[in-house]
């Protein structure tokens, strides 16, 4: 049984503007091109490697640890939980790179250099102008702006030892991306978003158009977010942060679960090399998966409530790109972040979409909310178990909430091969994304 | 400071800060260790560290040109005996 759910009231009235007589439109026709995925790496909270995430996926495993301490804002969060990279990374960039980079453009920048590592392509290519950069992240580096503002207010300290010259170039919204770019030479487009939670689903979606629509025939494309105290202290300000599972981090944050009692922030980074289909099978490139649709939209109103017409309309869009039927898709990575009223409007959105056929995983439930590289995260993931021809159940996800009962949850491991899958995301500011990947042939 | 005792600190932040290995006086540190006009502007913030003194504007462009660790050091006179005067 389900309860009906109705538009937020919340939804504000738009700016009214007059109507005025529309320019006139230049059109073009372009043959759009296939786009496939040839590499990809990430850093989370439960592993690095193909074979750590599966293992983890596998036996349960959750990243969720204790929050750290960071000297500032630890004592007032309410939420003591935090989703960790607690592994040591090797970097060997060397100084003149690494001038320039916060923690957030470190993370980017090895995962960067490891999917192109894996891609095989050449340094000619590389620097051409034909490979692009679509990188993000929250807010860049907090860390950096952090100790900026530290230096700000700390009266010891006096104003020659105040900023650094490249403070900026460390802690800038665009870091990630910039750096990537300076440190391979690459010279094509640069698309940096920094919409939240769809910050890594938005690189996806949009390095898949540019190549899509031939403006480039590469792509890296992804998002880091780096530890960040204040990006949970604005979740707890919203009593949106878990923080009923304090001495216990594993069992938060629980998805679809009747026990459910919010997110749980974590860190990460995430890259995935899109490429042309046909460069790519020319060069013999493995071909991880196909992007075969992409959707975003906006909820037009309210900047944080869910919006199950915004929500179900993503969906929508996504299968009229990808010129699928809901009943074709397999498999949807729920973005279920753990929340109250999100895990319902996202439940009935499904299923108003899809009914009950395809299996539901939220993974959120292994790591947190690793807010910008959710959506690569979850890419990546989603390429691999669809590699191995299993799916991986919601981690914490015991007793469905009857409020989310519609869907066909995946509860336990199971051996399932999946054709084409969703994965679907939504953030702060009313922004939502849906990426539809399908196997290689 | 002495000449040599402001070379010695400038060599040591050269190491520490830039990770040149060995940096000779008179080595153009532009064309040995890639140091560039981001570095440069770093060094500077080190210097006042070092003067305990806040650069002037004036001051700072002075510095633009500076390729070697002994015109760092003319430099760091020049502006020790300007706050002396």
């Amino acid at each position: 049984m389900c309860l009906p759910i109705t538009r937020a009231h919340t939804q504000v009235r738009p700016y009214n503007l007059d109507k005025k007589e529309k320019p006139n439109k230049r059109v073009d026709t372009i043959m759009p091109r296939r786009v496939v995925i040839t590499a990809c790496s990430a850093i989370t909270p439960i592993g690095r490697t193909k074979s750590e995430l599966m293992h983890s996926l596998t036996c349960g495993i959750s990243g969720v640890k204790p929050l750290r301490e960071d000297e500032l804002l630890t004592s007032y969060l309410h939420s003591k939980v935090f989703g960790t990279i607690d592994y040591p990374i090797e970097y060997d960039f060397p100084r003149q790179f690494r001038k320039t980079m916060g923690p957030v453009a470190y993370y980017a920048c090895q995962v960067a250099k490891e999917v192109l590592e894996a891609s095989g392509l050449s340094q000619e290519f590389i620097t051409s102008g034909r490979l692009g950069v679509a990188f993000g992240s929250t807010h860049g580096s907090p860390t950096v702006q952090r100790n900026i503002y530290k230096t700000f207010f700390d009266k010891s300290s006096t104003r020659y030892a105040a900023i650094g010259a490249v403070d900026y170039l460390r802690s800038m919204v665009h870091t990630t991306a910039v750096n990537i770019t300076r440190m391979f030479g690459i010279t094509g487009r640069v698309i940096s978003s920094s919409t939240a939670c769809t910050t890594s689903s938005q690189s996806i979606g949009y390095g898949y158009e540019s190549i899509k629509f031939g403006m480039q025939d590469a792509m890296i494309c992804g998002a880091a977010d780096e530890y960040s105290t204040t990006t949970v202290a604005v979740f707890d300000n919203l009593l949106a942060c878990s923080t009923g599972f304090n001495d216990s981090p594993s069992r938060t944050p629980r998805p679809f679960d009747e026990d459910r009692d919010g997110l749980v922030v974590g860190e990460g980074a995430g890259a995935v090399l899109l490429e042309e289909y046909e460069c790519a099978k020319k060069r013999g490139a493995t071909i991880l998966g196909e992007v075969i649709g992409f959707a975003c939209n906006n909820n037009g109103g309210d900047l944080i409530l869910p919006n199950l017409a915004g929500i179900t309309q993503t969906i929508q869009l996504g299968l009229q790109d990808a010129a699928v039927n809901a009943g074709d898709v397999d498999f949807v990575s729920a973005h279920a972040t753990g929340t109250k009223m999100g895990d319902i409007i996202e439940a009935q959105a499904i299923y108003d979409v899809y009914g009950n056929r395809p299996l539901v995983t939220g993974f959120k439930g292994y790591m947190g909310h690793t807010m910008a590289t959710c959506g690569v995260i979850e890419t990546i993931i989603t390429l691999h178990l669809m590699a191995e021809g299993c799916i991986a159940p919601t981690l914490n996800l015991e007793t469905v909430d009857e409020r989310c009962a519609m869907i066909n949850h995946v509860m336990q491991l199971r051996e399932q091969k999946m054709s084409i899958a969703s994965i679907q995301n939504f953030a702060f500011g009313g922004v939502n994304t849906n990426i539809i990947l399908k196997k290689p042939e | 400071m002495t000449r040599e005792e402001i070379r010695s600190e400038i060599i040591a932040i050269c190491s520490r800060e830039f990770e040149m290995e060995n940096p000779d006086p008179e080595d153009d540190l532009r064309e040995k260790f890639g140091f560039d006009s981001i570095d440069g502007i770093e060094l500077l913030i080190q210097i006042e560290k070092m003067l305990q003194t806040e650069l002037t504007q004036e001051e700072k462009k002075q510095s633009l040109n500076i390729r070697t660790i002994n015109q760092v050091c003319d430099y760091i006179e020049t502006i020790m005996k300007a706050r002396e005067g």
